[in-house]
């Protein structure tokens, strides 16, 4: 049996460095830097003052019809206007024969913030004696907060306002595998397409964890850079003196569907998606496998999926967050898997530039595997300086490169250890 | 790819009615009901004080002795996956790295993962004591909590309520290094895991996987968020009977918690090993309700059509469904909803074929719910009954499905079950009798 061949059509995104692809992909390239000062709330007495957040984004002006999605939490918003670029660049809008059954949405969409005013003055206001007066505390709660606050929260909200838009009524999954969230939900939805269970999905992720109990949470693992005087260039992902990740937000959307379908349609192909692998460590919730063999195990099963030899991949874009033991441990996978060509094979990482966009990370660093393919230029690990001896790659520093790409391979692995990777080339 | 069939070869299921499949089984058999007053906490105002609390119940005993000190970490929805999972290998006879490295009888990376939950609410007194050391004047001080106050938290804080923390500590304890998926779409989600779980085997990605779902909202958030999209009965005169699926006096659901995961396996794989198999997954079926955002109206997430696509997976048609295992959430216009999309799918056999819900038992466990459904599907095909819906006495209006609150013996080729929650996605399977 023929399989199907699964191919993207659209894309979009509202991350840190911009509202649209284009934009961004001129940021990254010219090697800007997306963090700043925290000012979604008050960071100042932090061990982390900062992060990349996404700056000026209106989505009441920017999004048609943003009355409808009222509720809608922050990263919903990213996603939505993600979603609405995708959408039309794909011109499945115009496309009236298409089956609305046979549209489905698999996304990595993070949970909706806590409604943090409430939520937190209700705990002061209801504790009594070192405990909680849940009498007192259910009073409370009736009269202050909000129906739509509290169910916005669940990370399958993002997918449901999404179905709305664009009247989405087959199959809807959303995966929430932490940092590899995205590239997980990506690997699935073109299973989903390869096998005929739906002919174009949405996929892609959405996520911010910017608020007081998010950054709280990294901070008290320790996993977030805390180079709060040199703030632009805090993000160093394989560098010697990276500290850890600089928590970022975001959403990515693309539109993949069938290659067939495509054609018949007329649709611009942008890529094509050739292989997907996933793995788990199986090791330890707060560490990666040191060996990185769930990492290897991932790329293989892409590789293996795809029909690609390591010889085929002509760019890696790196998980790479800039924490001690990913960049080491990603490194030596890398290695595992591609032997002597390992020092051969570029490998960048975006986060240096943008922040780690948790759930939203994958998606948004596969546009700019599909952005490398179509303009034959990579992105730089911005930020590296001081080479560190555990990290020996050619890891593009500094400047983009030009370079004739036809097949990158993208890695997202996630908190806990579910590791997945995509491979996407140039559509035949 | 069909030519690699699914087969359920463990079921493992924490339910109000007790741990294990055997007490759920029996106490639906019995028509007894597990749902009884909170002692977790003191619901306070909130209008419902009852619901299907797990009584004694620690993860402790479910995890490798050098893994005990990890239970700390565990909210209680990763506590009832962990040991929903233990209970899930050990009756399938897969022998994991939780009996020692060189003791699996199963090729690690073969072996996969695909665990269903919710949003986990941080634990509010522990929160509450923190955030406490940062109060001035009355009122929260965030620069006091920055500088001081967050260190009261243990460091591990945020891992507790990670929803794919469910998968990653059963992964770690049971050593599967396949694919590992986490699936949060409300009550969908066992169903949709399940689904996900069956297309892994067919494409030959695994030989194994562990799938199902579990969660916890039986805490005042979630009791909060259940009131506030009032969902809930109020409290009545007897917890037990408080929770009736397409009765004509259904007035709510009620909270319950816990989960089920399923071990599904190849089936020559199985086979080769001697396995008990269940029953066989032959189809799936996944939609959605493009209106289900607006949480204000009810919503069945598109089961209609979720189940016409599973019918269609497995090639088979409505009339050669043996039992059709509803949600049954209980909460009036839900049911009325899901019978009307049940007879979209199935036409006038919705109406003839035996049908049960579970709900009246051990009530909504949300991401918790479709596994212990389809564990019990699984159990109605391998006993070849229907068992009764508990507190079930006389058909709402609406409602047109063949219930009874009287267990019945049967002939169940297949099994379609079907759930869908808020925010509108829905997920439908079918089961086939297993033949030798």
């Amino acid at each position: 049996m023929t399989r199907r061949r699964v191919v993207i059509t659209g894309m979009g995104t509202v991350n840190p460095l911009g509202h649209d692809v284009e934009s961004t992909w001129r940021a990254l390239l010219a090697c800007e830097s997306g963090l700043a000062k925290t000012t979604l709330f008050d960071a100042s007495s932090y061990p982390t003052t900062f992060s990349a957040e996404v700056k000026g984004y209106d989505f009441a002006r920017q999004f048609p019809n943003a009355s409808r999605h009222r509720h809608a939490g922050r990263h919903c918003q990213f996603a939505l206007g993600a979603a609405m670029q995708a959408w039309r660049e794909s011109g499945l809008d115009d496309y009236k024969e298409l089956d609305r059954s046979r549209l489905g949405v698999y996304l990595g969409s993070g949970e909706g913030s806590l409604d943090f005013d409430n939520f937190t003055s209700l705990l002061v206001d209801a504790w009594r004696d070192g405990r909680l007066d849940t009498v007192r505390w259910s009073q409370l709660a009736l009269a202050k907060m909000d129906l739509h606050r509290e169910t916005e929260q669940e990370s399958n909200m993002v997918l449901a306002h999404l179905a709305g838009e664009f009247g989405v009524a087959g199959p809807a999954f959303n995966v929430l595998t932490a940092c590899a969230a995205s590239t997980q939900a990506i690997g699935e939805a073109a299973m989903q397409v390869r096998r005929g269970d739906v002919d174009a999905i949405i996929t892609g992720g959405a996520h911010s964890m910017i608020h007081p109990y998010g950054v709280t949470g990294f901070n008290r693992l320790t996993a977030l850079s805390v180079r709060n005087d040199e703030i632009s260039t805090a993000s160093r992902p394989f560098d010697l003196t990276r500290d850890g990740f600089v928590l970022g937000e975001g959403a990515s959307i693309l539109i993949l569907e069938d290659y067939g379908l495509a054609r018949r349609r007329g649709a611009r192909i942008l890529a094509e998606v050739l292989g997907y692998g996933a793995s788990a460590d199986a090791f330890r919730i707060t560490d990666q496998d040191p060996a990185g063999a769930g990492a290897a195990a991932s790329m293989r099963a892409a590789l293996d999926d795809s029909g690609c030899s390591p010889g085929d991949i002509q760019y890696i874009s790196a998980h790479g967050t800039g924490t001690k033991q990913n960049d080491s441990v990603e490194t030596k996978a890398v290695k595992a898997v591609f032997g002597d060509l390992a020092g051969k094979v570029p490998v960048s990482s975006v986060k240096s530039s943008l922040g780690h966009l948790i759930a939203a990370a994958g998606a948004t660093e596969l546009i700019t595997c599909v952005l490398a393919i179509r303009d034959g230029i990579l992105p730089p690990t911005t930020h590296y300086r001081t080479p560190d001896p555990e990290c020996d790659l050619d890891y593009i520093p500094n400047a983009p490169r030009k370079a004739t790409v036809r097949v990158c391979m993208s890695n997202s692995f996630g908190f806990g250890g579910q590791n997945n990777t995509l491979i996407i080339s140039a559509c035949r | 790819m069909a030519d690699r069939r699914v087969a359920i070869t463990g079921l493992g299921v924490v339910s109000p009615t007790g741990i294990g499949i055997k007490p759920l089984w029996e106490s639906l058999l019995n028509g007894k009901s597990g749902i009884r007053p909170i002692s977790l906490f003191d619901a306070g105002k909130f209008p419902c004080h009852i619901g299907g609390e797990l009584a004694d119940f620690s993860a402790r005993n479910f995890v490798p002795k050098d893994y005990r000190k990890a239970v700390k970490v565990m909210a209680r929805d990763i506590e009832i996956a962990v040991a929903a999972a233990n209970l899930a290998f050990g009756d399938s006879g897969i022998v994991t790295r939780s009996a020692g490295d060189d003791k699996m009888t199963i090729e690690p990376s073969r072996l996969g993962c695909n665990i269903g939950a919710g949003l986990i609410c941080s634990d509010l007194d522990e929160l509450g004591s923190a955030i406490n050391t940062s109060v001035a004047d009355g009122k929260f001080d965030i620069r006091a909590w920055g500088s001081q106050g967050m260190n009261n938290l243990t460091p591990l804080w945020l891992l507790k309520y990670l929803p794919n923390m469910l998968s990653c500590h059963v992964t770690i304890i049971h050593g599967a290094e396949g694919p590992s998926n986490t699936i949060t779409c409300g009550d969908a989600s066992g169903h949709l895991t399940v689904g996900e779980a069956a297309r892994l085997i067919e494409r030959g990605s695994v030989d194994a996987v562990i799938a199902g779902g579990a969660e916890s909202k039986l805490n005042l958030m979630g009791a909060l968020r259940q009131t506030l999209l009032n969902r809930l009965c109020p409290d009545g005169a007897s917890p037990q009977q408080a929770c009736r699926p397409f009765d004509v006096t259904a007035d709510g659901t009620v909270i319950g918690e816990g989960g089920g995961l399923l071990i599904l396996e190849e089936l020559t794989h199985a086979q080769a090993r001697g396995a008990r198999i269940y029953a066989e997954v032959v189809g799936f079926g996944g939609a959605c309700d493009p209106a289900g955002f607006d949480v204000t109206r009810p919503t069945v997430g598109g089961l209609a059509q979720a189940v016409a696509k599973a019918l269609a997976d497995a090639g088979i048609a409505a009339k050669d469904v043996g039992l059709i295992l509803a949600h049954g959430t209980a909460v009036a216009n839900e049911d009325a909803l899901e019978s009307a999309a049940w007879e979209q799918a199935m036409g006038e056999s919705a109406r003839t074929i035996p049908a049960t819900a579970v709900t009246g038992a051990i009530g909504s466990l949300f991401a918790g719910a479709g596994g212990v459904e389809l564990a019990v599907a699984a159990m109605a095909l391998h006993t070849q009954t229907v068992p009764p819906t508990v507190n079930f006495s006389t058909a709402a209006e609406f409602c047109h499905l063949n219930l009874s609150a009287q267990p019945r013996g049967a002939e169940i080729e297949h099994v379609v079950s079907g759930a869908f929650g808020t925010g509108g996605q829905s997920g439908a399977c079918i089961l086939r009798r297993y033949r030798k």
